[in-house]
């Protein structure tokens, strides 16, 4: 057998600890912002969060960000386009025929914490996604 | 105006409609300090003479290495690996076209992130249950020929694997129709033909090398704590005893480049920056995004490769060394990639892996419930965000950790005594800035 050298063996279970430690105790706390324009009324569980979204062409006004929501809030996106198309929030399951010029609004309402794309699919867009802490 | 309807679509990106959240700041500055941290007390303390052997690990008692080697364990492992492949072919010809079809889920969640998980644990598991290869090993069975039969020598080494897994994943991240029935069958189909006639041509030996999803198998599989010492018994052992086991050969590199890069351009690809600079370019978004895994592809080989004409040159050597010499690193980046696996495809598997069960029940989509899981509300224990974070932060540090020590085992194995410490600086480099990258990519919202 050769000889037990414990040095980088200690330091690696120090690093990881190190690691684990600061990860698991900092990840909660933390956050990134979101950006969008959303207008809150209220704030926690139950709020009422509401998205104005418009699509010309492929331009997406304003430009995808991702929207920060408590779990328990209904995010109502009110979106208008300038052609018929489909409108597809995943994760929600939800689905919602554009007309062109005609103001939609899809009420969702977040229950997992996860990160979901609202889509358009003539052709295929990100609008939004909606990160659900 | 919402109208709560049957789903018709699935999303573009495999099948997950659930992304994680991005990783708090706090655990990227953490993660990144402990990757520069290890790299450093790596240089200055780590063993200076090769101390990986293929005659090292722990045995494992007699009566489990017995129940391993069991002609019944294999038996009923083919035996339900079998089961699931036709069981996803009754529901691939004769179920629905919708996202009640199962055969997505089986293929891109099951197969290909499973098998990653699986194999991580338990050692390269595809080569025994590949239901491909039990069809070839069958048929010549049947006509009495020896399973040896070949007709042509084989000579590509990894390369068709590289291949196969560079579509596959092109298949999984950027095709549009990825789950639709049509295209499912025809790359099923043409996965099926593709496999059978190789296997024909070049025997058994195809499966070894060629089959993409045997080389997903093998090579993560090096990362499990079980496997076979030099001596055919088993042991536990580290992932660096597996991974030291792995010598450099043809196609390796790009196996590896695939690997890492398709998990990079993954994450990355669910960036929404990048989403809006697809869709608001004038070129088609299929041509950006197919070009863009392709350059993650080469980025990898090609920081690999710079990597390796620098240690080179550092060690004296002539520059045409450099090619031997990244082929004898590349093992070293299996770590890595094992790492951004289960940091990018934990919360898939665990959650989206429940579902299949649901969707498993019923592949006629008759509303059937023939294995009592259609009712299945999926766990979310496993999926809850501060732990994510923590396994995405840990795993990713534990594998540039594994990488280094790998990648140190190998430059003092086969570098000049002298130059084996300076040598192996470029490639900690490249690994470092990889580990740094995999870490914006998962804070990145």
């Amino acid at each position: 057998m050769r000889a037990f050298r414990p040095l980088p063996y200690a330091v690696t279970v120090l690093v990881l600890a190190g690691t684990l430690t600061g990860v698991a105790g900092c990840a909660s706390s933390s956050g990134s912002t979101g950006t969008g324009q959303p207008v809150t009324t209220g704030t926690g569980t139950g709020a009422v969060k509401r998205l104005e979204v418009t699509i010309t062409g492929t331009t997406v006004t304003p430009p995808p960000a991702q929207v920060e929501v408590p779990v328990g809030t209904t995010l109502e996106l009110v979106v208008t386009s300038d052609h018929d198309d489909e409108l597809h929030a995943h994760g929600f399951d939800d689905e919602a025929t554009l007309e062109a010029g005609v103001p939609t609004t899809l009420r969702l309402t977040a229950t997992e914490p996860g990160v979901y794309d609202v889509e358009t699919h003539d052709p295929p867009l990100t609008l939004l996604s909606i990160a659900v802490r | 105006m919402s109208t709560p309807s049957v789903l018709t679509t699935l999303p573009a990106h495999g099948v997950g409609s659930r992304g994680d959240l991005p990783l708090p700041f706090t655990a990227l500055v953490v993660a990144a300090g402990a990757a520069l941290l290890i790299s450093f007390v790596a240089i200055a303390f780590l063993w200076r003479e090769p101390r990986l052997h293929e005659s090292d690990g722990v045995l494992l008692p007699g009566w489990l290495a017995g129940i391993l080697d069991s002609r019944w364990l294999r038996l009923v492992a083919q035996v339900l690996a079998v089961a699931l492949t036709l069981w996803t072919l009754l529901a691939l010809v004769f179920g629905p076209d919708s996202a009640r079809n199962l055969v997505p889920h089986v293929v891109y969640v099951w197969l290909w992130v499973g098998l990653a998980f699986a194999s991580m644990v338990l050692g390269p598991v595809w080569r025994v249950i590949n239901p491909l290869r039990l069809l070839h090993t069958g048929v010549l069975r049947i006509a009495r020929v020896s399973p040896d039969l070949a007709l042509l020598p084989y000579r590509w080494g990894l390369w068709p694997a590289a291949l196969g897994l560079g579509a596959f994943t092109w298949v999984e991240l950027v095709a549009e129709e990825n789950t639709s029935l049509g295209f499912l069958r025809v790359l099923i189909a043409s996965f099926f033909a593709i496999s059978l006639l190789g296997a024909a041509v070049f025997g058994r030996t195809w499966f070894e090398h060629a089959d993409p999803f045997e080389a997903w198998s093998r090579l993560l599989g090096l990362l499990a704590p079980l496997g076979r010492r030099d001596d055919g018994r088993w042991v536990l052992r580290t992932p660096l005893h597996g991974v030291n086991t792995l010598r450099g050969q043809r196609g390796l590199v790009a196996t590896v480049a695939v690997m890492l890069g398709s998990t990079a351009y993954d994450g990355f690809s669910a960036n929404l920056g990048w989403a809006t600079f697809v869709q608001s370019s004038p070129l088609p978004s299929s041509l950006l995004r197919t070009t863009t895994l392709i350059g993650f592809f080469g980025l990898v080989a090609l920081t690999l490769w710079l990597a390796s004409a620098v240690s080179v040159r550092l060690a004296g050597q002539p520059l045409r060394q450099s090619v031997p010499f990244v082929s004898d690193m590349a093992p070293s980046l299996i770590p890595i990639a094992g790492g951004y696996v289960i940091a990018h495809y934990w919360s898939l598997w665990v959650y989206q892996g429940q579902e299949a069960w649901r969707l498993l029940s019923d592949p006629l989509g008759t509303g059937a419930d023939w294995l009592g899981t259609a009712d299945l509300v999926p766990a979310a224990a496993l999926i809850e965000p501060t732990l994510v974070a923590t396994i995405q932060a840990v795993s990713i540090v534990i594998g540039h950790l594994l990488g280094v020590l790998a990648a140190h085992e190998r430059a003092i194995t086969v570098l000049p005594h002298r130059a084996a410490v300076i040598g192996q600086v470029p490639l900690m480099v490249v690994m470092i800035l990889y580990t740094l990258g995999g870490l914006t990519i998962l804070f990145t919202p």
